[in-house]
């Protein structure tokens, strides 16, 4: 149902120490406005009435997309979803980050929405978050104290939620560079492609003299929060590549997956799923890692 | 709750509007402005696209997005697509080809595909599809829409029916 926003006020810090210093005044009654995708529409459902929004789009350099003297790309919390798109740096230097954004439909929402406010959103469902798992991301979280870097995997807690504090903004998410004699792929699974997955599935793979030298391999949508299958990945670190093997890797992912029930699939589904993508998902990771990438 | 006086480019036109924080562009242009030819369509959740205007060149969605967020940016809703010299070679492609059947969809669709053409202007069937994705139609089944994007960027790139 279309509603009024509740009334708020609307703040625009031109600094990142101004924005957390607002934020820490109002006490959690403020949230951070980026591209207000998700914010904007639940505000328009009144599932949200935020006493105020703390606009950071005015913030000089918070849209950075670029590469650091290590390598590594750097994304801003005001970078896209259509902008890491359309960056050929992204596309040739993290394919899977591509694949995870591309797929998703809506030109309007990737032109609005920002890679990190779909993080901070913390659905397990993130396409982004999970091509991120296997890339070994980092966030950075600026409070008004103290700025703390988390790997990407200690930035998320069950259930749907993150340990971003009330006062504080992410203020930027590093990846690593991959290194040679590796690949990565995406999978998903969805109603249509205009829709939330199902299940989604990201994996990474590292190869050295014919062997899995480094193994990622990340769950969503089928748990709390997202899974890292460590017992699938293990299932194939140290050993040659196999469809046997890759087949055993999928089937230990099948079991570490917690999925529940709801509207968009059921729990036994959903497993079985995890399976199926996971499969799929290394099979790719594996040939794109023996032809260099 | 306090209102602020905010000057809006839209369409080439400069408003003065006071605006408070609450307010959506969706809203500003429709109930403050009459600019009734942006839709809203699905309750703003941001599914659909009917709500969909150019912001400095960019597909938004007016349903999601603050007033006064808008204020810096050229702002270009279906009204402001057709000249004094005539329709646009979108909206006339989307005429002659039998794109538009009941027509919610229709200003949401020709932005859409205004920015693309803009970007690409020689775009493949596929590219079309892609960049209408975010745009629902519950009449045509899209074959006609896709049609007449594809005919109005061959126009487009003939240099015929170019909007002056």
């Amino acid at each position: 149902m279309h509603r009024t926003l509740r009334p708020f006020d609307l703040l625009e810090p031109d600094s990142v120490s101004e924005a957390v210093r607002l934020l820490g005044a109002h006490e959690g009654g403020a949230h951070v406005l980026a591209g207000g995708v998700d914010l904007i529409a639940k505000m328009r459902r009144w599932q949200l009435a935020p006493e105020c929004l703390v606009s950071i789009r005015r913030i000089p350099g918070l849209d950075r997309l670029i590469l650091n003297g290590a390598g590594e790309l750097e994304i801003g919390p005001l970078v896209t979803l259509r902008e890491l798109e359309r960056s050929t740096l992204v596309r040739e230097g993290w394919p899977v980050l591509y694949e995870a954004v591309h797929q998703i439909g809506s030109v309007q929402v990737k032109t609005m929405g920002t890679a990190v406010g779909n993080l901070c959103v913390a659905t397990p469902a993130s396409d982004v978050a999970v091509a991120l798992y296997v890339l070994d991301a980092r966030l950075t979280l600026t409070g008004p104290e103290r700025e703390r870097v988390l790997p990407i995997e200690e930035f998320f807690i069950p259930v749907a939620t993150s340990v971003l504090g009330a006062d504080e903004i992410v203020t930027g998410v590093t990846v690593p560079p991959l290194a040679a004699g590796t690949g990565a792929a995406f999978q998903k699974l969805a109603h249509t492609k205009a829709c939330i997955a199902k299940v989604n599935v990201a994996t990474l793979v590292s190869l050295e003299g014919g062997l899995c030298t480094k193994v990622r391999i990340a769950l969503g949508a089928v748990g709390p929060t997202f899974i890292r299958a460590r017992l699938a990945e293990t299932a194939l670190t140290g050993r040659a590549p196999s469809p046997e093997l890759v087949a055993e890797a999928a089937e230990a992912a099948t079991r570490e997956s917690e999925p529940q029930s709801d509207l968009r699939a059921t729990a036994g589904y959903r497993q079985r799923m995890v399976g199926v993508l996971v499969g799929r998902a290394l099979a790719e990771s594996v040939a794109s890692a023996r032809v260099g990438r | 709750m306090r209102k602020e006086p905010a000057l809006f480019n839209i369409n080439g036109r400069t408003y003065e509007v006071l605006v408070e924080a609450n307010l959506t562009l969706l809203d500003l242009l429709r109930d403050r402005l009459g600019l009734t030819g942006t839709k809203q369509g699905c309750s703003a959740s941001g599914n659909c696209g009917a709500c969909t205007v150019l912001l400095d060149g960019r597909p938004t969605l007016s349903c999601l997005t603050l007033a006064w967020a808008a204020r810096d940016a050229e702002i270009l809703t279906i009204e402001g697509l057709a000249t004094p010299e005539g329709l646009h070679p979108l909206q006339k492609a989307f005429l002659e080809r039998g794109a538009v059947q009941c027509g919610f969809c229709t200003p949401g669709m020709i932005l859409s595909a205004k920015a693309l053409l803009d970007e690409n202007p020689d775009p493949t069937e596929e590219e079309v599809r892609a960049g209408l994705a975010g745009n629902l139609c519950r009449c045509t089944g899209y074959v006609k829409i896709v049609e007449a994007v594809m005919a109005a960027a061959k126009t487009m790139r003939s240099g015929a029916g170019e909007p002056c």
